[in-house]
């Protein structure tokens, strides 16, 4: 621990102007965070361009410093003076990561502090898991890459090499095969990716850089790093997006019986049955489903699904999961779209056929509402944060703005602007569809700035006494399996595009 | 005597390129080891390996009797490690760097640290990177010195030096050396046969020999003779015979394993009845010299 304090020691006396640098670069950032907690009402801290510069310029400080800190005691080669001095290596990687934690994580710790506090919400009370666990996204995203590379290269133009050619390829490879390198959108389970990328880097960082500071074998390092980078982008490729909907299923909160959210093919809206011929010899098929019954205060929002085709020659056509990328469906009745290959098409398109699949819906319930009165004040909303409603001096126009700590709820909401009258309160303006939320379990989502904020603006007819803002969490995530028997697509055709021959 | 370091069979290649040869050399305790061999023979690769710079390919490298690839801060807190590119702290003054690496060694001693920057005239208040290359060797010299370490690994410290500053630093070194082992790679034997006890010679990663200097130069001679039939030579000589040339009537070469008796016969029973030989003590650089050339004929 002694010589941990004396490396440290030497590497704050050392890059004091870099540290100076980042500590300013941090302040900055926690002073125009928190000033523009006020912006709607006092414009003037409504800085972008000061804020703009700020969030660039804070990575930035922190990789040099990450870079210049490892750099000072380089890992590769064997000419380095202090080698073949009684260096403990558990004591030279303590000081680094000491000097990491004084002067980027902690920081940053109380610039998120200051910046959360200033939006009205409390950071060491309930907001306390997500403070901390930004930290460690932080880390994960902004420390350990670099820290690894850092051990793995000899100086500052290795390390922009380091960084530029992986960078390069992934770019050529995004170009020549984007399915391969950015996959499909998997919607509210994006975050499964993004942790499947942070679980690689907080496995392989640190295993690279106790290698390196432990033997210093770079070579094999090396080989590591390449390796961790290859499973970080592309291990993700193959994994269908069903899985990731079977990994977010683990976290319902609640468990739906089979009996219940029942899918069906709706019979009585059969009429919406359609079979559109499109260009390039495919055809979109549109089957309506019914989710019943759904207990009272529940809604299902479809995610995606799964369909095959199956001819009674025994031809089949199957689809693979295809995400629902429309989330204004909610409710009971969805249309199901799958684009079919047209020869398949044509050779079954007067047969019965057999439509088997299976539909991932997101449960959502649990309704609350918060009531925000208007008049600027802040209001601690369950699940949101804390929120604000004014009006305009002439009524013409209402505001309602939302600051959340660490990231945007995990909840779906919507706000409505109510006319309280003798007879009850009547709604005199609702917002459109909620916002598609992460339904990332996590308290933090990963990137710089701590507060994330919604607004929505109204103009009503009748003047508004106050606003409400409703909640809905999603609370399964189901897979149910439907049938459709004796289906004759050819009699849905709609339009009249003939397939060619 | 005990051994202070040792390689077993060490061998190391860079892709197809043999740097070690199987490499068996001894360094005993107290001796002032000098490891000579021209450039590009495996000194510093060695000398790496030996402290745990880089890894062997194959082979055992053993300090104070411990493998190399498991020397422990104790073990560094032993050594003083002087070499020629060895990348030092530029941002650090002189006197900051002595500071900076007491707290590492529990035996620094503060009054000697200060005697060698007043001896090899070392500015406390320059930064390293301002430093002259010979300032930069007194200053990693001075840094190895001052802890009184067991052993002293000097790989070509002389290089790019004048001869001034060499003898300074070799002063230095013998005056603070006292019961250190001396490991003083070079490949300029000049440098180092005034206060070498021990020698080894390496060529092309094979280590031609090692042994104390005394030995060495009463094993070589440089020898000279005059056959009384010049046109009667020999169809092959000795292995122990090196550089042999012939003139019209003189024959030179010179022994590798001297011995007054057994050289003398052996040039009777090959040149037969012989006006004159002439035995000459070789001084050292011409050994190596001699050495030299043998080992780039056999290679």
């Amino acid at each position: 621990m002694r010589q941990a304090l004396h490396i440290f020691k030497k590497d704050v006396r050392h890059l004091w102007l870099e540290l100076a640098v980042a500590i300013t670069v941090v302040a900055a950032f926690g002073f125009t965070g928190a000033r523009r907690a006020s912006w709607l009402a006092d414009p003037v801290t409504n800085r972008t361009a000061a804020w703009t510069m700020v969030l660039i310029l804070l990575p930035l400080s922190w990789w040099t410093v990450i870079a210049r800190v490892i750099h000072g005691e380089t890992l590769p080669g064997d000419r380095q003076f202090w080698i073949t001095r009684p260096y403990s290596w558990k004591s030279l990687l303590g000081a680094k990561a000491l000097f990491v934690l004084a002067f980027i994580n902690l920081p940053m710790f109380l610039a998120d502090i200051a910046i959360v506090r200033a939006y009205g919400l409390h950071p060491l009370g309930a907001e306390l898991p997500g403070l901390l666990w930004s930290q460690v996204l932080l880390t994960i995203v902004f420390v350990l890459p670099v820290a690894a590379l850092s051990a793995l290269t000899g100086g500052f133009v290795q390390l922009i090499l380091a960084i530029l050619a992986p960078c390069v390829i992934g770019l050529a490879v995004a170009i020549a095969l984007p399915e391969v390198v950015l996959g499909g959108f998997w919607g509210g389970s994006e975050w499964i990716r993004a942790y499947y990328v942070f679980l690689v880097i907080s496995l392989a960082a640190p295993v690279i850089v106790v290698w390196q500071y432990s033997t210093r074998r770079t070579a094999a390092a090396r080989f590591l790093a390449v390796a961790a980078a290859m499973l970080a982008v592309l291990g993700i490729a193959p994994i269908p997006w069903s899985a990731a909907f079977k990994i977010q299923s683990w976290f319902s909160k609640r468990s739906v019986e089979q009996s219940l959210a029942h899918v069906d093919f709706d019979s009585s809206g059969s009429w919406l049955t359609r079979v559109v011929m499109e260009r390039g010899d495919r055809v979109r098929v549109e089957l309506p489903l019914n989710v019943t019954p759904l207990p009272s205060g529940m809604s299902a929002k479809p995610e995606g699904f799964s369909v095959q085709l199956e001819a009674p020659d025994g031809a089949k056509w199957h689809s693979d999961q295809v995400l629902v990328r429309d989330p204004s469906d909610m409710g009971q009745e969805f249309s199901l779209s799958a684009t079919v290959d047209g020869a398949f098409y044509k050779k079954v398109k007067d047969q019965p056929i057999r439509v088997r699949g299976s539909l991932y819906l997101t449960i959502f319930g649990n309704r609350r509402t918060a009531r925000v009165p208007l008049g600027d004040q802040l209001v601690p909303v369950p699940r949101v944060g804390v929120c604000a409603a004014s009006g305009r001096a002439n009524r013409q126009s209402y505001f309602l703005g939302c600051s959340s700590a660490f990231r945007f709820p995990a909840v779906l909401v919507s706000y409505r602007f109510i006319q309280s009258t003798s007879e009850g309160n009547e709604d005199v303006w609702t917002s459109a569809e909620p916002r598609p939320i992460s339904y990332s379990p996590f308290p933090a989502e990963p990137g710089i700035i701590p507060v994330s904020q919604d607004f929505t603006f109204s103009i009503p007819r009748v003047s508004s006494s106050e606003a409400r803002v409703d909640t809905v969490e999603p609370l399964a995530y189901i897979q149910r399996n439907f049938e459709i028997d004796n289906l004759r697509l050819g009699d849905f055709q709609r339009d009249a595009t003939p397939v060619s021959p | 005597m005990t051994d202070i370091l040792r390689t077993i069979n060490l061998s190391k290649w860079f892709r197809k390129t043999v740097a070690l040869d199987h490499l068996n050399m001894v360094v005993p305790e107290h001796s002032v080891y000098a490891f000579v061999g021209p450039n590009g023979a495996g000194k510093t690769t060695t000398i790496k390996i030996l402290m745990n710079a880089c890894q062997a390919s194959e082979g055992v490298a053993q300090v104070f009797g411990h493998d190399s690839r498991k020397l422990c801060p104790d073990d560094f807190a032993e050594i003083g490690y002087v070499s020629e590119n060895q990348q030092m702290p530029e941002w650090m003054t002189v006197e900051c760097f002595m500071n900076y690496l007491r707290p590492f060694y529990p035996r620094w001693d503060v009054a000697r640290a200060e005697e060698l920057l007043q001896q090899f005239e070392l500015p406390h208040d320059r930064k390293i990177r301002n430093l002259s290359q010979g300032m930069r060797m007194k200053a990693a010299l001075a840094s190895s010195l001052a802890y009184r370490p067991r052993l002293i690994v000097l790989d070509e410290p002389f290089t790019g030096l004048d001869a001034l500053v060499r003898d300074e630093l070799i002063g230095g070194v013998l005056e603070c050396a006292e019961g250190a082992t001396i490991l003083i790679s070079s490949h300029d034997l000049s440098d180092v046969e005034s206060f070498a006890s021990h020698i080894g010679y390496l060529d092309h990663g094979r280590l031609q020999f090692s042994e104390e200097m005394k030995s060495l130069a009463e094993r070589f001679r440089e020898i000279e003779v005059t056959p009384a039939n010049p046109l009667q030579s020999p169809a092959s000589l000795p292995m122990a015979w090196l550089s042999a040339e012939q003139s019209a009537a003189v024959v030179r070469f010179v022994d590798s394993q001297f011995d007054q008796e057994r050289t003398v016969a052996e040039v009777h029973r090959l040149f037969g009845k012989t006006d004159q030989i002439s035995v000459n003590p070789m001084p050292l650089r011409a050994i190596f010299v001699t050495l030299a050339k043998a080992g780039r004929k056999a290679g």
